[in-house]
C-alpha cells in the first residue's frame, strides 16, 4: 500500500486520484527528467548506448507489464509482436521512405493487430491454454518473415534500416537517437500510466484477479482480454521500431522465443503490475548483462572450456535464479520491496 | 501412394515421440497443477546425464544409461525443495512463473556445465533403419513409439486406478482440498517432478538416437506442446491419439504443402492444428471440463 507523508490530505477526489499528491513528488520526477537528459553529457558514449538499449527494452517491458502484470494474461509472445513492429518500420521507411513520425505508430498499430488476434482467442480459449496460443506467435513470425517475399522483409538476410529523421533532422548518433528514444519512451510511459488508472486499467485488473468474477460484475471479459493483448502489443511495436532505427538493422533471430522469456523474467523481477517496476526490472537485467559482458572475458580465461558463450550462461543463471528468488522470497517484486521500505521510513520510529 | 504412406508413418512416429515428449509434460501437470514451461529444458538435461555417464565417463552403455535414469530422477526430486516447496499455498501463477525461471537458470547451467560444443550421443538402439519393402523408417523413432504407446497406457492406469496415482490426481484438482484431505502436495509436486524428468530422459534417448546432443536439442519441448494441448492438459491416454494427429499432419504438410510453398510450414502447421482443436473445444480432446466457480 501506498502512504501518504503526514500532513497530507486530499480535499476533493480528484486531488486524491492525483498523480502528483504533493509538489515534491513532482520536484522528484523533475529532478529524474533532468538526469535523464544529461545522461549523454555527464556520462561518456557507451553508456548512452546502453541507456538506449535500456530505455527501447523499458517500451516493450512496459506493453508486457500492461498484458501480463495489470491484465493477467500470460505472454511469450511479446518478442514476435516487436519483431512485427520492428519489421514494418524497416519495410516502410527504407522501401518506401515513409517518415519516422508515420512509421512509429504504424509499426505499433500493426503488432497491435497481430497480437489482438491472439488476445480474441480469448473467447473460446482460457488460461494457460491461451499463454500457449502465444507462443504459436512466436513460430508463425518467424515463419512469415522468411517466407514472405524477400523485397518485403529480406527474408533470411534481414534488412537495412535508413536513419530517423523528423522535419529534416536527422539523428545519425547515438546521442541524438537518445533523445528521440527518451522523448517516445516518455510518452508511452505517460500513456501507460493513464491506461493503468483508467476504466480500461482497472477492467484488466478486475480480469487478472479473478475473470469469473469479473464477467459476472459487468466486465467485457473478451473485450477486456482482447484490447489488453492490443495495447501490450502496441507497445512491442513501437519498442521494435524504435530498435530498428537504432540498430538500423533487423533480423529474425533479433525476435526468438528466448527474448520473450527473457521480457517475461524482467517483469517477474521488477513487480507485476507495477509501471515503474518495469523500468526496475529493465534496469536491473540489463545492467547485470552489461557487467557481465565487460567482466566476461576475465571469467573465460578461468574457464577456458565456455568461450565466448560465458557472459550468455551466466546472464542466464543470474536471471534465472532472481526470478526463482523473487517469486520465493518477494512475489510481488523490487517494487513491492521498495515501497514497504518508504513507508517504514514514514512511519519510523512507530512500528504502525 | 507409397510415398504418402511413407510420409504418413514418419509422421506418426515423429508425433509418438512428441507425445513422449508432452507425457512429462503432462504428468507434471496432472500431479501439481503446475505448467511446465521448462520441459525442453529437461530433456537436454537427461541427455547431458545419458551423455556423461556413457560416453564422458566410458562406462558401459546400458550400466551408465541407467545410471543416468536415476540421476534424472534424483534431479526431479531436487527441483521441489529447492522451487516449490515454498510456494505451495500460494497461486498456480507464481508456481507457473518459477517454472519460467527455471527455463533461463537451466539453460545457463547446461552451458556451464556441459559448454555450448556439439557432444555425440550414444546409440542405444542401432541406427540401421527399418524397411518394409519401400517403406524407410527410423528404428529409434519406432521402437520409441512402441514404447510410448505401452508407457502411457501404464501411466494412465497408474493415475487413475493406483492410491498414489490418485492422491496425485487430487492435488492437480485443488491444492487446498488435497491438503486438507491429509494428501501431502510436496510430495506430490516432488514425484511428478521425478517422473517428468525420467520421462524427458528417455524421450531424449528416443529422439537423440543416431544423433548429437547440444543445448539446443530444447526446441523439442515447445514443439511438442501442441500435443500436450491437443490431447488436453490433464489426458496421458489422449498424448496417443493426438500424437498422431499432429505427427501425421506434420509429416503430410512436410511432404506436400512444403515444396509448394517453398519453406518449413511443417513447423508452423501444429501449431495451426492446435489453435483450430482449441476454439473448437477448448480444453482438448480429452482434458478435464472443469466446472469454474468464483
Amino acid at each position: 500500500m501506498s502512504m501518504q507523508p503526514a500532513g497530507v490530505f486530499a480535499q476533493s477526489y480528484v486531488r486524491d486520484m492525483a498523480i502528483f499528491r504533493t509538489w515534491k513528488q513532482g520536484a522528484a520526477l523533475g529532478f529524474f527528467v533532468l538526469a535523464l537528459l544529461l545522461v549523454p553529457t555527464i556520462l561518456g558514449p557507451r553508456y548512452v548506448a546502453i541507456a538506449n538499449i535500456m530505455l527501447i527494452t523499458s517500451v516493450v517491458v512496459l506493453g508486457l507489464q500492461i498484458t501480463t502484470g495489470l491484465a493477467g494474461q500470460v505472454n511469450l509472445g511479446q518478442a514476435a509482436f516487436m519483431g512485427m513492429g520492428a519489421y514494418t518500420a524497416a519495410a516502410l521507411s527504407s522501401g518506401q521512405q515513409w517518415p519516422f513520425l508515420v512509421t512509429v505508430p504504424l509499426a505499433g498499430l500493426v503488432a497491435a493487430l497481430f497480437g489482438a488476434i491472439f488476445g480474441l482467442a480469448a473467447v473460446r480459449i482460457r488460461g494457460f491454454y491461451l499463454a500457449l496460443t502465444t507462443i504459436a506467435a512466436q513460430f508463425i513470425f518467424v515463419f512469415a518473415i522468411l517466407n514472405l517475399p524477400a523485397s518485403w522483409t529480406g527474408a533470411a538476410q534481414g534488412l537495412r534500416v535508413e536513419t530517423a529523421s523528423v522535419f529534416g533532422f536527422v539523428f545519425n548518433t547515438d546521442n541524438r537517437m537518445y533523445f528521440l528514444i527518451l522523448a517516445i519512451t516518455a510518452i508511452m510511459t505517460v500513456g501507460a500510466y493513464g491506461i493503468a488508472r483508467s476504466r480500461h486499467g482497472r477492467a484488466f485488473v478486475a480480469v487478472r484477479d479473478d475473470d469469473l468474477a469479473a464477467g459476472f460484475t459487468g466486465v467485457n471479459v473478451v473485450r477486456a482480454k482482447a484490447t489488453a493483448f492490443f495495447v501490450g502489443a502496441f507497445y512491442a511495436g513501437v519498442g521494435g521500431a524504435l530498435w530498428a532505427y537504432y540498430i538500423r538493422f533487423v533480423a529474425v533471430d533479433q525476435f526468438s522465443l528466448f527474448n520473450s522469456v527473457y521480457y517475461m523474467g524482467m517483469v517477474i523481477v521488477g513487480g507485476l503490475g507495477s509501471m515503474a517496476g518495469a523500468f526496475v526490472g529493465v534496469f536491473l537485467i540489463r545492467a547485470a548483462q552489461e557487467i557481465l559482458t565487460s567482466v566476461g572475458p576475465s571469467v573465460a580465461d578461468i574457464f577456458p572450456a565456455l568461450g565466448s558463450s560465458v557472459v550468455f550462461a551466466s546472464v542466464n543463471i543470474i536471471l534465472g535464479a532472481a526470478i526463482a528468488l523473487m517469486l520465493i522470497l518477494e512475489p510481488r517484486g523490487v517494487m513491492h520491496r521498495f515501497n514497504i521500505l518508504k513507508r517504514a521510513f514514514r512511519l519510523w520510529p512507530y512500528p504502525h | 501412394m507409397i510415398q504418402l504412406i511413407e510420409y504418413a508413418l514418419n509422421g506418426a512416429l515423429l508425433g509418438l515421440l512428441y507425445a513422449l515428449i508432452a507425457m512429462g509434460f503432462v504428468v507434471i501437470y496432472r500431479a501439481s497443477k503446475v505448467f511446465n514451461f521448462a520441459q525442453g529444458e529437461l530433456v537436454v538435461v537427461g541427455a547431458f546425464l545419458v551423455w556423461f555417464f556413457t560416453l564422458d565417463l566410458g562406462l558401459p552403455l546400458y550400466v551408465g544409461f541407467a545410471l543416468a535414469l536415476i540421476g534424472a530422477a534424483i534431479f526431479g526430486l531436487i527441483i521441489e525443495p529447492l522451487l516449490f516447496r515454498r510456494l505451495v499455498g500460494q497461486s498456480t501463477f507464481s508456481m507457473v512463473m518459477v517454472t519460467i525461471g527455471l527455463l533461463i537458470l537451466l539453460r545457463g547451467l547446461v552451458l556451464v556445465i556441459f559448454g555450448p560444443s556439439v557432444r555425440p550421443f550414444p546409440d542405444l538402439i542401432s541406427t540401421a533403419p527399418i524397411t518394409f519393402g519401400d517403406i524407410t523408417l527410423n528404428r529409434g523413432l519406432a521402437y520409441g513409439g512402441i514404447f510410448t504407446i505401452l508407457l502411457a497406457i501404464g501411466v494412465s492406469l497408474y493415475f487413475s486406478r493406483t492410491r498414489p496415482g490418485l492422491r496425485m490426481t487430487v492435488v492437480a484438482e485443488d491444492h487446498q482440498i488435497a491438503q486438507s484431505m491429509g494428501i501431502s502436495v510436496r510430495r506430490s509436486i516432488a514425484y511428478a517432478w521425478g517422473m517428468g524428468m525420467v520421462l524427458s530422459t528417455l524421450g531424449a534417448v528416443f529422439y537423440l538416437n543416431g544423433k548429437s546432443v547440444t543445448f539446443l536439442v530444447a526446441e523439442i519441448g515447445f514443439a511438442a506442446l501442441p500435443v500436450a494441448l491437443l490431447a488436453g492438459l490433464e489426458s496421458v491416454g489422449g498424448l496417443i491419439p493426438a500424437g498422431i494427429i499432429v505427427g501425421v499432419a506434420q509429416g503430410l504438410a512436410a511432404g506436400y504443402i512444403d515444396p509448394v510453398v517453398g519453406g518449413s510450414f511443417s513447423a508452423v502447421f501444429p501449431y495451426l492444428v492446435m489453435v483450430i482443436i482449441l476454439f473448437l473445444r477448448p480444453s482438448g480432446l480429452f482434458g478435464w471440463r472443469i466446472v469454474e466457480r468464483v
